[in-house]
């Protein structure tokens, strides 16, 4: 039985594995540094958007979707009104852990952009086939 | 070496391939229930009949991220401070440079421009950090955004403009430390609080515990601060933006700084 939510959910999934491999390959075969570095980029968030997947969650009440993880109302909250947040919220875990990620990401970018710029200043390439010919 | 890495790659591929293809119509929809932890953690972000397991922040990732998970957060910002201070070490050794003369940065309509949005980013910058614990947003995201505006500058005016308006790389690191000495000082205030009064507290403490009466207050006047996550998302806006304003500053050196430090050498 194909049900159209299955089909769309798997065509963005396979997209993400096709993203995944592309970016190794990027990170592999391009000889340019700042290439190496942008497929880096592409690897990192393909990872944090799976993180994201894996913490979604499907619709509890087939007219009512799942919530996110932010109770609104809170100042006159009820048990009963809780309770359900709880049951329809998505998963928080996966998104805590994916903007740690993403901070730690950028953070390691920007060093990586720095230390290209200083081998360029250096060596005047950024060609790591240029770079492993000049033995310096 | 190469091709064998180039096989393994293609091998992952099909691999992973086949598992979506196999799989698909069970595992790809995500299921309705969520794991017991996430409920555990969504039932005490902010319960007011628990009050010793409780963050009393209604939003649940920022509870995890300053209060559940507390010094995975703190690692990750030393992580963050390692990166930042790796970059400023790259950027060393720099000779006093010049502003050259003439016209610098772009055109009038686009520095107009820029004006304006410049005070909206900081604005809408500190409105997300402010309130992390109510609604999505935190340090982070506000520092990042914050972090925007610089870099528009830089780009837009030019690198000494920033300068010339007190914006040096000796002024942001102050901030940073200063976003730093605080995030150390929130994650112990609980402690200091609970030692003159003899009862044990924990690091990264926030409301009371079972075995540990003190906390911080979740409401100050009748606003809700969540205890200490108010503080560490100021504390951390301020490390983020500041950390990210030294390397933006570091990465629009002019070239012939680093040019004539090598002649220098040379000579």
């Amino acid at each position: 039985m194909i049900s159209l939510s299955t089909y769309l959910l798997t065509i963005i999934i396979t997209s993400m594995i096709m993203n995944l491999a592309l970016a190794l390959y990027g990170i592999f075969f391009k000889p340019h540094l700042t290439k190496k570095i942008i497929a880096l980029t592409i690897l990192g968030d393909t990872a944090n958007t799976f993180a994201i997947i894996v913490g979604y969650r499907r619709w509890v009440f087939s007219n009512t979707p799942s919530r996110p993880p932010v109770l609104v109302n809170y100042t006159n909250v009820s048990q009963e009104e809780l309770i359900k947040f709880v049951n329809t919220a998505v998963d928080p875990l996966p998104q805590a852990l994916v903007l740690t990620a993403i901070v730690i990401g950028l953070a390691v970018t920007l060093f990586l952009v720095f230390l290209a710029l200083q081998i360029y200043r250096l060596y005047g390439t950024l060609d790591v086939r240029e770079i492993k010919r000049l033995k310096g | 070496m190469k091709h064998v890495l180039g096989l393994i790659i293609i091998l992952l591929f099909i691999i992973g391939f086949s598992l979506v293809l196999t799989v698909a119509g069970n595992y790809i929809l995500p299921s309705q229930e969520i794991r017991s932890l996430a409920k555990y953690y969504l039932y005490l972000a902010y319960n007011p009949w628990h009050r010793n397991f409780t963050v009393m922040s209604p939003e649940a990732v920022t509870s995890i991220v300053w209060d559940f998970r507390g010094l995975d957060t703190v690692f990750e910002t030393a992580v963050f401070y390692l990166a930042i201070i790796g970059s400023i070490a790259l950027g060393r050794g720099i000779v006093k440079y010049s502003k050259p003369s003439g016209k610098l940065g772009l055109s009038l309509i686009v520095k107009t421009v820029t004006r304006i949005s410049a005070v909206m980013i900081i604005a809408v910058a500190a409105s997300i950090a402010l309130h992390g614990h109510l609604t999505p947003g935190g340090g982070f995201q506000g520092g990042a955004t914050a972090a925007v505006a610089p870099l528009l500058i830089l780009i837009i005016f030019s690198h000494y403009y920033l300068l010339e308006k007190g914006v040096t790389k000796d002024l942001m690191l102050f901030l940073r430390s200063l976003g730093l000495t605080g995030i150390g000082i929130v994650a112990i205030i609980v402690y200091l609080m609970a030692l003159p009064q003899g009862i044990h507290a924990y690091v990264l403490q926030n409301q009371p515990k079972p075995d540990s009466s003190i906390g911080l207050p979740a409401y100050i006047d009748g606003q809700l601060i969540s205890g200490t996550l108010w503080f560490f998302n100021i504390s951390e806006f301020f490390a983020v933006m500041a950390g990210f304003t030294i390397v933006f500053l570091l990465i629009t050196i002019p070239e012939r700084a680093f040019k004539k430090e090598e002649e220098v050498e040379r000579q």
